[in-house]
């Protein structure tokens, strides 16, 4: 069965992701490319990056791209989110910060950023950039587990790759239960309810990077770049 | 101290008196509301106005905030096209009769109240459009009471009134992190709080099987929960849904207490509007 990469964060850095392509290309027998959004980011131009992305080289894989946290800021800001603007950037970082991504960024890209879509569902797997609830929503290593079911359970999958935090990391939820009483004009009634068997997977940013085979539920976090200090490490 | 909680009035005004004079005979005088004061129901005004002269706290309702903001739910609202079109009638009905000093009430009122521990809503913490239904997941459930920092949850939304306690709950996980060459996994084990979810039924679009109005009764020294049934004159309800040319199912479904419209198919869902 084909492989997944899963990338996110590239944050309009051209050089981090021809690195990317490169290292799939040579080594890693991967079919389909999921880029998790943050594509552009206020700190260099991404004009480059978003060209590229829309059109790939020869022997490149196509990407399949959703938007991240700074993609639906510039489209608030642009006024492609109703009376919405960027006001979790400009709380955070200041209209400086606004400004920069702004910038970063030619208006001509708008019409292919205002396209992504929030997520994908392949298989049994959600592919987000943060979670099910919102694009703001940051699991990782410490997050609750009941919120991380409670996210699992809104999409009905086994598996949900996230890579807002920009960790790589996964968590399993391996057992545990809980009971609940309902009692109505019908009468009382007793539920036991076990936790399901699902997984969360921080894909990691930039470099930080992951594949996936579905075939066997293996994952690999991988660093681009690092091939001769191999890096990587699987489990199943 | 009891205190009662009231939802869904759906401008249901024979109901809203009823149940206000089974409340004041128990001599409880802190009520709460969970919004939906309008919509379906034929008295939209008075029902509203009923609710300012006791100056009854209340949370705003997925209808309040559709007259106000305009139609904005999702398709999940409705479980068909035809549903969807005698909902949409009843908004156009609902916001052409409603005085601007009305709108205005609805428009002011807050997502959420809280007193202490306590936490009023009318869907979930999420959403005025989230149904909390008696059989939804269990640990999504407890999420939504959890997060919100709360003991106990007051809804409605549903039309159904029930009390649920989610307790003695555990998840364990496998943890594996960090970029070091086969990274450790570390299993840990947390043990879930108790907390409760009370849904208040409806007071004015039943839905629970008979046309009894619902609400409910917490008392809080002895943290006890009664679902209360109210009589009321539902005749003269349906008398005036259809007088006012309101679609004559609505008081087809008030005479049988059920009704399988505006009702989502799944409970899980999150209205994204």
């Amino acid at each position: 069965m084909a492989r997944w990469a899963l990338i996110s964060g590239l944050r309009g850095d051209l050089e981090v992701y021809e690195a990317i392509q490169e290292e799939l290309r040579q080594t890693r027998r991967v079919d389909t490319l999921f880029v998790l959004g943050d594509v552009i980011g206020p700190a260099r131009n991404c004009d480059a990056l978003l060209s590229r992305l829309q059109q790939p080289r020869r022997g490149e894989l196509q990407p399949q791209c959703l938007f991240g946290w700074w993609e639906d800021q510039l489209l608030a800001e642009r006024g492609y989110r109703g009376g919405r603007r960027a006001d979790a950037l400009r709380l955070s970082q200041g209209e400086t910060a606004v400004d920069a991504l702004l910038q970063a960024v030619d208006p001509g890209h708008m019409g292919w950023l205002a396209e992504l879509q929030f997520g994908f569902i392949e298989l049994d797997c959600a592919l987000l950039h943060a979670s099910s609830a919102t694009v703001e929503d940051s699991l990782g290593p410490d997050s609750s587990p009941l919120l991380l079911l409670d996210r699992l359970t809104r999409m009905e999958v086994n598996r949900l790759f996230t890579a807002r935090s920009g960790q790589q990391f996964s968590i399993e939820l391996t057992g545990g239960g809980i009971e609940s009483q309902v009692r109505d004009l019908e009468g009382q009634r007793h539920q036991q309810q076990s936790v399901p068997k699902r997984q969360v997977i921080g894909i990691g940013a930039g470099v930080n990077y992951t594949i996936y085979d579905p075939g066997t539920d293996r994952f690999d976090f991988l660093t681009a770049g690092s091939r001769s200090q191999e890096r990587a490490r699987g489990f199943a | 101290m009891a205190h009662a909680v009231i939802s869904c009035l759906h401008a249901n005004h024979a109901a809203l008196e009823a149940v206000l004079a089974d409340i004041d005979q128990q001599g409880i005088d802190t009520i709460t509301c969970l919004g939906d004061l309008v919509g379906y129901g034929p008295q939209p005004n008075e029902v509203v106005e009923l609710i300012r002269q006791r100056a009854i706290p209340t949370c705003q309702g997925c209808w309040d905030e559709d007259i106000i903001e305009g139609l904005n739910a999702c398709d999940c609202s409705y479980p068909s096209q035809l549903a969807e079109r005698r909902g949409h009638l009843a908004h156009q009905w609902t916001a052409e009769q409603l005085s601007e000093e009305n709108k205005a009430f609805l428009a002011s009122l807050p997502m959420s109240l809280r007193r202490d521990r306590l936490l009023f809503v009318h869907g979930s913490p999420n959403s005025q459009h989230e149904y909390l239904l008696p059989n939804m997941d269990a640990f999504a459930a407890l999420e939504r009471v959890e997060t919100a920092g709360a003991d106990t949850l007051f809804c409605g939304h549903t039309h159904h009134p029930y009390v649920r306690e989610l307790r003695d709950g555990s998840i364990r996980v496998r943890v594996q992190e960090g970029v070091a060459s086969g990274g450790p996994s570390v299993e840990r084990e947390i043990n879930l709080p108790v907390r409760r979810i009370i849904n208040a039924g409806s007071v004015g679009e039943p839905r629970h099987g008979n046309t009894n109005a619902t609400y409910v009764v917490h008392d809080e020294a002895t943290d006890s929960v009664e679902i209360r049934e109210v009589t009321y004159d539902v005749e003269r309800t349906c008398r005036a849904i259809v007088e006012s040319g309101l679609p004559a199912i609505f008081a087809w479904r008030l005479r049988h207490g059920f009704e399988y419209a505006e009702r989502a198919d799944d409970a899980s869902h999150v209205c994204e509007r």
